[in-house]
């Protein structure tokens, strides 16, 4: 050490993401000095994702939430699946009744925008933000971590916790030895959007939606993925579409097909085109997705550090849920540093009491029941396949088998089913699937 | 996994640079972050599917061989990192305030 002083803060965290800028607030609420260091020009500049915000998540930080004027898109007002075809489409969505709830569950968002605020509102709180810098190692003292190092001239920080919020891209938690092997192929997936903008007024016209306050949240099944693990989506911006795929490293890379190429399929789709007829692209965008979840968790605490957020698998991938369990995990681990400072102690047994707080959460409640979630789909690609193809199938027949005697109409639709996959398999693929959701 | 055959036949052909217009850079003109470690590795590769999933189609062979990186389109996903069959790739994050910056996200 020199003799220039030493940048000393209680708190460090890594990246001004939702985990981040939570875990940020959290602690800064407990009265200490927290520093958040973020590699991109503003917070949210790396940020990609579908995507959708939870409301309970987001209220749970900021009671005064929506009247803080976030930046946020439309409601979430009609969601669900829509199953395609090679050339035809079967909508199962819910609108009103349950969804219908006030304040709405989930609304749309765009992460550059949001991620940004959601930092601003941590910053009225006193968190202190490094823009621009990344955090390429942890500086230790007698093994354990005191402080990180940054990639700016003299860009060393020191601070008795540190909580790590980096993202998918999780170097800096596999240099803690936290996890033993990078994030796998089969439990990763690649997602590609598209941004495209649109009149709200065409947007409600196509959709079907009565006013610009209402919205969509669609998950895509089916042709979208060309039978590989995988989905595709669809949400509503204020005055844009928002679609995407994400499907499975492993199998991306073994079908040889290029994200980009997918994606313009899924566009191409004559259930899809019409949709974004006369649209402009805005932003295309590339981000992984840890589907692991459980599987591939790292261990979330050590001496002085925790690790929340994607950085830790936290993604619920069958709910689209990832997002809120950040949020959660970065509020635990905020507490969790305050109650340390309180201690005067960060080692690993005073740190794993954020392990415990996120035990009584949905967080690793969820994480648990679905762990072998993302391992089924990939061993089940006919989820993505055989059945929204019958679904297509059988309800076409069902609704066209006008003049057709009824007995021989269901034999089609059975056939319809039974030529793509045995009926005793489809039945065992669908206890599979239920005991895999309840996680039996 | 089973490996199945795919249609690919309705497959469009994209112009990724075409697409990448959209996408706000800023470009670190002094260091690359990503690197082929050995170039041998990648003309010894046969499959070379880093042509394929990289989804801003940054890696290109001219010769069927030699493998580059356009760094400067990266998005920084991390898939070269993961899938790379022999982990020929030095992967970095770009240098703070570098790279790509969403601005919808």
């Amino acid at each position: 050490m020199t003799n220039k002083e030493k940048l000393s803060f209680d708190v460090i965290v890594v990246g001004a993401g939702l985990a981040g800028s939570t875990a940020a607030v959290m602690a800064a609420r407990g009265g200490l000095n927290v520093v958040m260091v973020e590699r991109g020009v503003t917070p949210g500049s790396k940020n990609y994702f579908g995507g959708a915000l939870y409301t309970h998540s987001l209220v749970d930080i900021y009671p005064d939430f929506f009247s803080r004027k976030p930046p946020l898109e439309r409601p979430v007002t009609e969601t669900g699946f829509w199953f395609l075809s090679k050339d035809g489409m079967v909508r199962a969505t819910v609108q009103g009744g349950k969804i219908n709830s006030n304040p709405i569950d989930a609304y749309v968002a765009q992460r550059a925008k949001f991620d940004a605020w959601w930092a601003e509102q941590a910053k009225k709180e006193g968190v202190f933000l490094i823009p621009k810098t990344v955090v390429v190692d942890f500086i230790r003292e007698n093994g354990k971590v005191v402080g990180v190092m940054t990639d700016r001239p003299d860009g060393a920080l020191y601070a008795p916790v540190v909580i790590v919020c980096e993202g998918v891209n999780n170097l800096l938690t596999q240099k803690l030895g936290l996890i033993k092997h990078d994030f796998k192929g089969n439990a990763t997936a690649l997602a590609v959007k598209q941004l495209i903008s649109l009149p709200a007024e065409t947007i409600n016209t196509r959709l079907g939606l009565t006013g610009s306050d209402k919205g969509l949240a669609i998950s895509v099944v089916g042709d979208v993925s060309m039978g590989l693990p995988g989905l595709g989506f669809l949400y509503t911006g204020n005055d844009s579409l928002s679609l995407g795929v994400g499907v499975t490293l492993d199998a991306l890379s073994a079908a040889g097909i290029k994200p980009y190429e997918l994606l313009q399929r899924y566009l191409n789709h004559p259930m899809i085109a019409p949709l974004i007829a006369g649209g402009q692209l805005m932003e295309y965008g590339a981000h992984l997705i840890p589907e692991g979840g459980w599987s591939t968790m790292p261990q979330l605490y050590t001496d002085g550090v925790m690790v929340a957020g994607d950085a830790a698998s936290m993604v619920n991938a069958m709910h689209w849920e990832g997002t809120n369990m950040a949020i959660t995990a970065g509020k635990a681990a905020g507490e969790t540093a305050v109650e340390a400072h309180k201690k005067g102690d960060f080692s690993a047994s005073t740190l794993s009491a954020y392990r415990k707080r996120l035990e009584n959460t949905f967080v690793l409640k969820d994480l648990h029941q679905y762990r072998n979630m993302s391992r089924f789909l990939h061993n089940h690609p006919e989820f993505m396949d055989v059945y929204p193809n019958f679904l297509n199938d059988a309800l076409g027949m069902f609704f066209t088998g006008f003049g057709k005697p009824k007995k021989q109409l269901y034999g089609d639709i059975l056939k319809s089913l039974t030529n793509r996959r045995p009926l005793l398999k489809a039945v065992g693929d669908i206890v599979a699937f239920g005991r895999t959701v309840m996680g039996i | 996994m089973t490996t199945k055959t795919i249609d690919r036949s309705d497959l469009p052909e994209v112009y990724i640079d075409d697409i990448l217009m959209s996408l706000k850079y800023f470009a670190d003109e002094h260091e690359a972050h990503l690197k082929i470690i050995d170039p041998q590795v990648c003309i010894n590769c046969k499959d070379k599917p880093c042509l394929n999933f990289c989804p801003v189609g940054a890696y290109r062979t001219q010769d069927g061989g030699t493998v580059q990186i356009a760094y400067q389109a990266c998005v920084e996903c991390g898939t070269c990192r993961v899938m790379c069959p022999p982990k020929n790739v030095s992967w970095k994050l770009p240098r703070g305030g570098y790279g790509v910056s969403y601005k919808f996200g």
